[in-house]
Parts: structure tokens; C-alpha cells; sequence
């Protein structure tokens, strides 16, 4: 049965052409450092936590905002990327679109506890930063890699 | 489980691309079934059992590890 929360299919497309620009640039902001390629700007903060500053909530901030858009970008990119429709959406895809996500989330955790093993202090900050959005992209490679490769199998089989 | 719709579909004379049109699933699951990477859910079993006007259990079969 096709799962009727799922995204309309363009928003698959429209979702790669914000992902693919979102991840590059993010890539790039994590090397070079969250400093880079400042935007600043005054926004709405329910929190706010300044290293050795003061803490306050439900005011308005001036900050750097650059891994704010991309952060959102990112999520919205892999949101549609992941959970639209395929074109002909059946229980077959949704069965894998659910074992994909399994799959990814128990991956993703293995990662995580060798990542909790193995990597301290700041290299474990930036292990943090990947991770929250590791499960989206284990998910999706995992389950456009199945895809492709069915649809590779389609053709040697008429 | 394994099934026999490809020698059904020989039978019948369908393409994967026309048993899949006449389920309402895509020509993948067609493909997945006939090489046992899927099983079907009921709904769709007995649908392709119609198509072939057969028991659903001369085309689905179970298996000794099921």
C-alpha cells in the first residue's frame, strides 16, 4: 500500500537541486571553518547561549547566520529527496523506502558508537556535526543505490 | 516462498511492463518478484492469481525454510 504522507514526486527533483548545492557548500564550511563566508543577520531566537556570554530566550539576536541557511537547506534538500514519491510509487518501493531507513538508522548508530570509541574531544564536535545529518544521507544513497540498481536489472531482463 | 508468474506470463504471453500495468505496480516489482527478492502482499498476490485465473496457491508456493 503506498503511504499517503509521503511527498508529491516533483518535490524529489526540486529536493536534489537544493541538496546537491547544500552539501557542497557545507562541505566547504566545515573545512574552512563556520567563520567563513559570514552572512550576518538579525533573527528570532527562542535560545541563545553565547560561549562566556550571557543567556537569554524569545528575543531577537544579530549573528552570523551562514550554516543557519545551509543547515535548513541541507535538511529541506534530503526532506524531498528522501520521502517523495517515486513515480510509480507501489509497496514494492515502499518496502524498500522502510528497509532503507532501517538500514540507515542502524548503520548510522554503528558509526556513532565507534565514533563515541575512537574520537575525542573536538574531532568528536565535528563527529556530532556529520551526525546530525548522517541518517538522510546513508538513507538516500541506500535506497536510490537499490533503485538504480533494480531498474540496471530491468534491462538485461525483458 | 517462490512463485511461477514468469511461466505464467510466457503462458499468457505478457511483458513484465503489461502484468505490472494490469496490477497497478511497477515493472521493478514484477522483476523482484519473478527473481524471489520479493514477496507480495496478499492484496497483490491475489491480484495476479486473477489475472492468470488461478488458485493463488498454483502460483505462489511455499517453501521448506518458510
Amino acid at each position: 500500500m503506498p503511504y499517503t504522507i509521503l511527498l508529491p514526486n516533483k518535490f524529489k527533483k526540486i529536493g536534489w537541486i537544493i541538496l546537491v548545492p547544500a552539501a557542497i557548500l557545507g562541505i566547504i564550511l566545515i573545512v574552512n571553518g563556520f567563520d567563513a563566508m559570514p552572512i550576518k543577520a538579525k533573527v528570532f531566537a527562542l535560545y541563545n547561549d553565547q560561549i562566556l556570554g550571557k543567556r537569554e530566550s524569545f528575543t531577537f539576536i544579530n549573528t552570523n547566520i551562514t550554516n543557519t541557511i545551509i543547515g535548513m537547506l541541507f535538511i529541506a534538500g534530503a526532506v524531498f529527496v528522501g520521502f517523495s514519491r517515486e513515480k510509480k510509487e507501489d509497496e514494492f518501493i515502499a518496502n524498500l523506502r522502510l528497509s532503507s531507513l532501517l538500514w540507515a538508522v542502524f548503520v548510522n548508530y554503528i558509526l556513532l558508537f565507534l565514533a563515541f570509541a575512537f574520537i575525542y574531544n573536538m574531532a568528536f564536535l565535528v563527529v556530532m556535526m556529520y551526525n546530525m545529518f548522517t541518517i538522510m544521507i546513508i538513507f538516500i544513497v541506500r535506497f536510490n543505490y537499490i533503485l538504480y540498481r533494480n531498474s540496471k536489472s530491468l534491462e538485461d531482463d525483458k | 516462498m517462490t512463485n511461477k508468474i514468469k511461466i505464467e506470463r510466457a503462458i499468457k504471453n505478457l511483458t513484465q511492463e503489461e502484468l505490472a500495468y494490469k496490477v497497478k505496480v511497477s515493472r521493478q516489482t514484477i522483476n523482484a518478484m519473478e527473481a524471489n527478492k520479493y514477496v507480495p502482499s496478499t492484496v497483490l498476490a491475489l491480484k495476479i492469481a486473477r489475472i492468470f485465473n488461478k488458485m493463488v496457491e498454483e502460483i505462489f508456493i511455499l517453501e521448506k525454510n518458510d
